[in-house]
């Protein structure tokens, strides 16, 4: 009986020694692939401890270790704030961080701790040149609700990769455009899950948990990852100092090109479905045969469902731009490439 | 069999049995991830991409007059509210409100009095002082307290839909598409059906299933690719469950969710539940097995009304209406028809442990308001079937569609049985829930009418 006890003892301290944390669960070693990837990438991530006292968002999130030199990458949230952002990795030490620019555009930063103040081995996670498939499983790393603080463990969650969102996305609450795609996943996010790492069965890390992302396609909110392929350019530039060629000069003319397409708007709080009243002559509107009861549905491959729509689309473009226009003349669907003119 | 079946089949099959074995590397979702792709990317040529245009948004509400469990207990109210009341109210009104809330007729043949209102019970009560304009109802009160009422399971109702693209499954070569009645809740004016190769047309719309959420479209194309339904009696609780959506994956693969199923027969044996993450994002898409086969249509729904479910989206719980044992309802579509789960329009007495149920109330207007049934009437079996209790009697009721005819027995105290056949009608849907959604949606800016085209009102096309 004695020796069950001492042994039981024995096997339930050994973990508490090596955790130092008086509340650590045995674990068997992992023996899945799954098991084994969330094993070996969990040192990988932080948890990230920033500026509180704002109503309704949330102090903390989660973070990538991406370089031996301790750079981490985040979500750049409102608590991210010099000074006060604590990093805790994975053995439970915390760390003070510096701050990097951001990446305004995707809503990232990166942080710095030092990391010759930890013992931990640092290994930093590549971030994936390629989107995953979709249809493949997906492991989605997290400290969904700060449910760990010290040395505990992040959450994993699994799902599939669903699909990529490219357009129509917005902050929930800022109600501002997200201008980048997004990697849809059926593993949940939730609120501290964001910053963390999604990675596929075969180790890749595929993508950085998304803060709330809503669709203006669905109202929903998405689960969602910005994809790494997206962030490999800021990575370089602020890790590597590689800096990137900065696309060319604008043309000089901006104007918007003319089609000579006069919509059916009578206004109204919605904006009515794109009709067209009339076409002027000799516009390529004209050229293309486009006639006045047409409804436009499509330019390029951009669902048009109202007038408003309709000129946002069309301001986008450029004399000289050949344009696919999806139209409907009663129940048939024609399409023809309209060639945007020169403003007058 | 083919061999691309075979194989799916071995996987299935060996998946769960590798993964009882704790010792072994059982890699099981590497091996489940190729069955779904291979799913996915099969049943791709036959889903749709289903735009709408026009229209106007609409408001998602519960149906009220549901066959409920409730008892209508004689009304607490005020004596000099009662009196006030009493005083407007229009005796014939009242003499046949009487008589169709199933009261007991006065037997001494006197004449009402201000104390027998109490018996028409607080809803009735409720209605006919807002009618009657007196002191009980308050409207800045009633505004308050609607404010005030529980929440919804998981997430406060009222969802703002907005006007994007929806999934659709082709269901016949020549043209049929199954989708969620959903994505056309904007009664648009125009349609657009995308299939997988990027042809675009306009698309017909024709009868719905509100009892199960699927809305059937037309369009003029022919020799498209169908898929294979599976029999949804043989679903299992635990297997796997694939859904595809169009929303975010115009051509190519579709959107994947992956889960199981969680529960059979769900709204009345109407729908398989799911824990796959189901929204606006794939409503209208199929929802498969391993193999391939489809289970059904994943769409929004509830026990509580035809447009309520929404909510619930991504939540874990999620439901498939079944579309493998519904070939003559859709056929019915086809033609053009509505269905609409069926109502009788009674209140049974939930302190009533059965056998049969007891009547407690009759809901003006409804079936069961013209069959001279009274309060206190036992209804002991319906087409034969012995009534248990309450909720036996819901399920049997709400398993059938509006305009079928029911034989059902009553009996009255230690009376004879009586058998009666009853046209069973359509659950109204709540007004007084719709006015107050309206009146929220309508302060938001983007919620109006829009500009009609002429000849555009009202043709569906």
């Amino acid at each position: 009986m004695n020796h069950v006890i001492a042994t039981s003892l024995a096997l339930a301290l050994a973990p508490l020694a090596a955790q130092g944390s008086p509340y650590a669960f045995a674990e068997r070693a992992p023996l899945t692939r799954l098991e084994t990837l969330i094993d070996r990438t969990l040192p990988s991530l932080v948890k990230i401890h920033g500026a509180s006292g704002l109503q309704n968002i949330e102090p903390y999130a989660t973070g990538v270790i991406v370089s031996a030199e301790g750079h981490v990458l985040t979500l750049d949230l409102v608590m991210i704030q010099p000074g006060q952002t604590r990093i805790v990795l994975a053995d439970g030490s915390v760390h003070l961080a510096e701050l990097l620019p951001p990446e305004p555009r995707l809503g990232v930063r990166l942080l710095k701790f030092d990391p010759k103040a930890t013992t931990l081995p640092i290994r930093p996670l590549e971030p994936a040149a390629e989107l995953p498939e979709t249809g493949r499983f997906v492991v989605s790393l997290g400290n969904a609700f700060r449910l760990a603080e010290f040395s505990e463990k992040l959450s994993a969650c699994t799902g599939v990769s669903s699909g990529i969102a490219t357009t129509g996305l917005r902050y929930r609450l800022a109600d501002v455009a997200y201008e980048g795609r997004l990697l849809l996943t059926d593993a949940p996010n939730n609120p501290g899950h964001g910053g963390g790492a999604l990675l596929t069965l075969d180790g890749r890390w595929v993508g950085l948990n998304a803060r709330m992302v809503e669709s203006t396609e669905t109202n929903t909110l998405l689960s969602a990852a910005i994809p790494c392929a997206d962030l490999r350019a800021y990575l370089d530039r602020w890790i590597r100092g590689i800096v990137p060629v900065p696309p060319p000069e604008a043309v000089a003319d901006v104007s918007p090109g003319t089609h000579g397409i006069v919509l059916f708007d009578r206004g109204g709080r919605r904006s009515p479905p794109a009709y067209v009243e009339r076409v002027e002559p000799g516009s390529p509107a004209e050229s293309l045969g486009i006639r006045r009861d047409d409804l436009i549905v499509r330019i390029g491959d951009r669902t048009v469902r109202s007038c408003v729509e309709f000129h946002a689309v069309m301001s986008a473009h450029r004399a000289g731009a050949t344009l696919r226009v999806t139209y409907k003349r009663g129940d048939e669907v024609l399409q023809g490439d309209l060639v945007l003119g020169a403003s007058r | 069999m083919r061999p691309l079946d075979a194989t799916l089949l071995v996987l299935a099959l060996t998946s769960p049995l590798l993964a009882q074995d704790p010792a072994r590397d059982t890699d099981e979702l590497l091996d489940l991830e190729n069955v779904v792709i291979g799913v996915a990317d099969r049943l791709a040529p036959s889903l749709v991409r289903i735009e709408t245009f026009g229209g106007a948004r609409r408001v998602l509400t519960d149906d009220s007059g549901l066959d409920r469990i409730g008892n209508l207990e004689p009304s607490k109210l005020d004596k000099e509210v009662l009196d006030a009341l009493f005083a407007k109210i229009d005796p014939f009104e009242l003499a046949e409100l009487w008589t169709q809330l199933g009261l007991p007729p006065k037997s001494d043949g006197k004449p009402f009095e201000a104390e027998d209102l109490r018996q028409l019970g607080d809803r009735e009560l409720d209605r006919l002082c807002r009618k009657y304009q007196v002191g009980r109802y308050d409207p800045a009160k009633a505004k308050e307290d609607d404010g005030k009422k529980p929440l919804g399971p998981l997430v406060q109702p009222g969802f703002l839909q907005a006007q994007g693209a929806s999934t659709g499954l082709v269901i016949s070569a020549d043209g049929w598409i199954a989708t969620s009645r959903f994505a056309l809740n904007f009664d648009p004016s125009t349609i657009l059906v995308t299939l997988a190769d990027g042809r675009a047309f306009t698309a017909r719309r024709a009868g719905e299933d509100t009892s199960r959420g699927i809305a059937l479209l037309k369009i003029e194309a022919q020799d498209l690719p169908v898929p294979a339904l599976a029999d949804p009696k043989a679903a299992a609780v635990g297997q796997w469950a694939i859904v595809l959506g169009r929303t975010f994956a115009p051509t190519g693969r579709p959107t994947v969710q992956l889960g199981i199923v969680s529960a059979t027969d769900r709204i009345f044996g109407r729908a398989l539940q799911i824990d796959a993450n189901t929204s606006p994002a794939n409503y209208g898409g199929p929802v498969l097995d391993v193999q391939g086969r489809v289970l059904g249509l994943a769409v929004p729904l509830s026990p509580t009304g035809r447009d309520a479910g929404v909510d619930w989206y991504d939540s874990g719980i999620g439901f498939c209406a079944t579309l493998g044992d519904v070939a003559p309802l859709l056929e019915r579509q086809k033609r053009g028809e509505t269905l609409h789960r069926a109502w009788l329009g009674v209140a049974v007495d939930p302190k009533h442990m059965g056998p049969g149920a007891l009547l407690a109330g009759l809901a003006p207007g409804s079936p069961a308001s013209k069959l001279g049934w009274l309060r206190g009437d036992l209804l002991t079996a319906i087409d034969g079937v012995p009534v248990r209790n309450s909720f036996h009697l819901q399920t049997l009721i709400g398993a059938r569609l509006a305009g079928e005819k029911v034989a059902i027995t009553t009996k009255r105290g230690d009376g004879e049985p009586a058998s009666v056949e009853v046209m069973l009608a359509a659950v109204p849907a709540a007004e007084r829930k719709e006015q107050t959604r309206s009146e929220e949606s309508a302060q938001l800016p983007w919620d109006g009418d829009p500009p009609q085209k002429d000849g555009e009102k009202g043709q569906r096309r």
